[in-house]
């Protein structure tokens, strides 16, 4: 088989049946920041700007690097700027903007 | 819970202790509040929503599987459609309008259910998925060796059982209702519910009775 081929055949997502490690029961109780992550994702479902269907393909459209190295809720945030960004609802200027305003008031309040 | 938001616009509190947030928490910020400014949320919505997840846990879904054991009719309702019996008996919204099938264990079939793609679980009766669940082992593994899988959870079944894996999708998920231990016979049905684990009702152990809580 082609070397590529695998890769057109097997999206990031798609696991299913492929050979991996023994399970380790881990959990975490989710950070502030995780779980308002996902209430935004519901939030989000809610007024139809990105349904869970979007959302899988957009994390899966980050690649197989990114899915594999950021964790589970880095994925979904990157994921809906990104989506947010192809349906015209944010700019990535924006977006900078807005994330250096919002690092700037936690560097002042340590100050 | 009291579902005050109207004078809260920022739903992140901050305090003194706490560290200065990384790159992605910094991105969640910004997202949450230009799409507030925008008014395509309102400023209420998350915390709002934060409330309805924090409401959500295997509880809930114990609750229905303990139903079900007590009450045939009940549980014939609630395998022909799962979502309508556990809305209309139990009043459980289902925030994320999926549909919910009830996948009962038998003598002669053990179901386990998994999200292959991603991480899709019955929410709305068992709160977010543990992340053992949404990590690559457990999805890969559970639709090609079910057995070996669930014998890392020390489940042990036997050969002439059926095993069947439901993979969910964004719109359908699954629950499966455990079969009732023997020797519960005079049990009441909260204490029934109280034997009920959130990984029984993935399939990945049955309900056993040294998985009763002490009181």
């Amino acid at each position: 088989m082609n070397s590529t081929e695998n890769l057109v055949k097997r999206l990031p997502n798609d696991i299913g049946g492929l050979p991996a490690d023994r399970i380790q029961q881990i959990d975490h109780e989710l950070l502030p920041w995780e779980k308002r992550c996902h209430a935004l994702a519901d939030v989000l479902d809610f007024h139809k700007i990105i349904n869970t269907e979007e959302k899988r393909r957009g994390v899966e459209q980050l690649g197989g690097e990114m899915v594999g190295k950021l964790t589970y809720y880095e994925r979904w945030i990157v994921a809906f700027a990104f989506i947010l960004f192809q349906k015209a609802i944010l700019t990535p200027d924006e977006l900078a903007q807005k994330m250096k305003e919002v690092e700037s008031r936690y560097s002042r309040s340590t100050l | 819970m009291e579902t005050h938001d109207h004078d809260h616009p920022d739903v992140h509190q901050k305090s003194a202790a706490e560290p200065a947030p990384r790159y992605y928490e910094i991105m969640e910020t910004a997202v949450r509040e230009l799409l507030v400014e925008k008014k395509l949320v309102g400023p209420g919505e998350i915390r709002r929503q934060i409330e309805v997840l924090d409401s959500r846990t295997p509880a809930l879904g114990a609750k229905v599987v303990a139903r079900a054991w007590v009450d045939p009719e009940f549980r014939a309702r609630l395998l022909a459609n799962g979502r309508t019996a556990c809305e209309s008996e139990f009043g459980i919204s289902f925030y994320d309008d999926t549909k919910l099938i009830v996948l009962e264990n038998t003598d002669k079939i053990h179901n386990l259910i998994v999200c292959t793609l991603c991480s899709c679980y019955p929410r709305p009766v068992l709160g977010l998925p543990p992340d053992w669940y949404k990590a690559k082992p457990y999805r890969a593994r559970a639709v090609r060796e079910p057995r070996a899988v669930l014998a890392e959870f020390g489940t042990d079944i036997p050969e002439d059982v059926e095993i069947r894996v439901s993979d969910s999708t964004a719109m359908v998920r699954y629950l499966v209702l455990p079969q009732r231990p023997v020797g519960t016979e005079n049990f009441t049905e909260e204490q029934l519910a109280e034997i009920v684990t959130r990984d029984a009702m993935i399939g990945v152990v049955r309900v056993n009775l040294e998985n009763r809580s002490t009181p």
